[in-house]
């Protein structure tokens, strides 16, 4: 089995081909789950795929310890998460699956998310370079030496003025569409 | 770095670091000395909500084209499989592998 320090350093290092991996295992495994219980293929990829949110979320964390296989643990996620989910059909029953797995369980309301949702468009509108080296330093939890690496910059240093030079105008074009909505 | 970078950075660590009891009271004198302290740090928080959002929605896309790959293959598989088929009924005498 493998550690928790170990698996965290291979969503760190190779995340793509890291997370293909779980995939490829574990999802059978889910999708017969959820087929069993009255779900579609596409209910299981929505559940599996909010899972793993979850679980690279968690994973990345210092200090997480995984307390059994990765697969019997995202299996685990997934039994929770789709009995939430026959249960929120069955007191709603005409909504699909959408409405629910645009918020990862347990973390932002909608009304938050709708709060939100416009400072989420200005990370896209950063340019290719400042969006990745954030997300890839805020969100993935990469170390500054691999960002450096990955982004040609001579020294961890430079990477770190690069990552602030991109909150900065982050915070800029978020204030001036502030200042312009209130203005109006 | 510019002192502007330097604040986003102070704040930074007030935010996400685990601040030490001195640092943290420092941070609450410089709340009352630095009126503008505590509205940068509230746009600096949004900052970081934004980013965990867009974060998930990249996570997400990563995740589509994974899934994407991985069904690819396993329907190339099962072509190939239903046309070995049809090449083993072509030929009954053929001894298989496993006999």
């Amino acid at each position: 089995m493998e550690t928790s320090a170990s698996l965290r350093h291979a969503l760190l290092t190779s995340r793509e081909q890291t997370l293909t991996r779980i995939y490829q295992r574990t999802f059978p495994m889910v999708r017969r789950h959820v087929q069993q219980h009255g779900g579609t293929p596409p209910d299981a990829k929505d559940v599996f795929q909010d899972a793993l949110v979850v679980f690279y979320e968690k994973a990345t964390t210092e200090g997480f310890v995984l307390s059994a296989s990765v697969s019997t643990y995202l299996v685990g996620i997934c039994r929770n998460l789709w009995r939430q989910e026959l249960s929120r059909r069955q007191r709603l029953p005409l909504t699909g699956i959408t409405d629910a797995h645009a918020q990862v369980p347990g973390e932002t309301e909608p009304a938050e998310e709708r709060d939100t949702l416009p400072l989420l468009d200005y990370v896209e509108q950063l340019g290719e370079r400042c969006k990745s080296i954030l997300l890839a330093f805020y969100y993935f939890q990469q170390p500054l030496e691999q960002i450096a690496a990955a982004n040609q910059y001579q020294s961890v240093r430079s990477a770190t003025v690069q990552k602030f030079k991109c909150l900065e105008r982050l915070r800029k074009s978020v204030r001036t569409a502030v200042a312009l909505t209130l203005a109006r | 770095m510019r002192p502007a970078l330097d604040r986003l950075q102070q704040i930074e660590h007030h935010l996400l670091g685990r601040p030490s009891a001195a640092a943290a009271a420092q941070w609450q004198v410089q709340l009352l000395t630095d009126p503008k302290l505590a509205a940068d740090a509230q746009a600096q928080r949004q900052l970081y909500d934004a980013l965990r959002q867009a974060g998930r929605r990249q996570l997400r896309q990563e995740l589509d084209r994974i899934h994407e790959r991985l069904e690819r293959q396993s329907r190339r598989r099962g072509w190939l499989r239903a046309a070995t088929d049809g090449l083993r009924r072509l030929l009954p005498g053929r001894p298989q592998p496993d006999q």
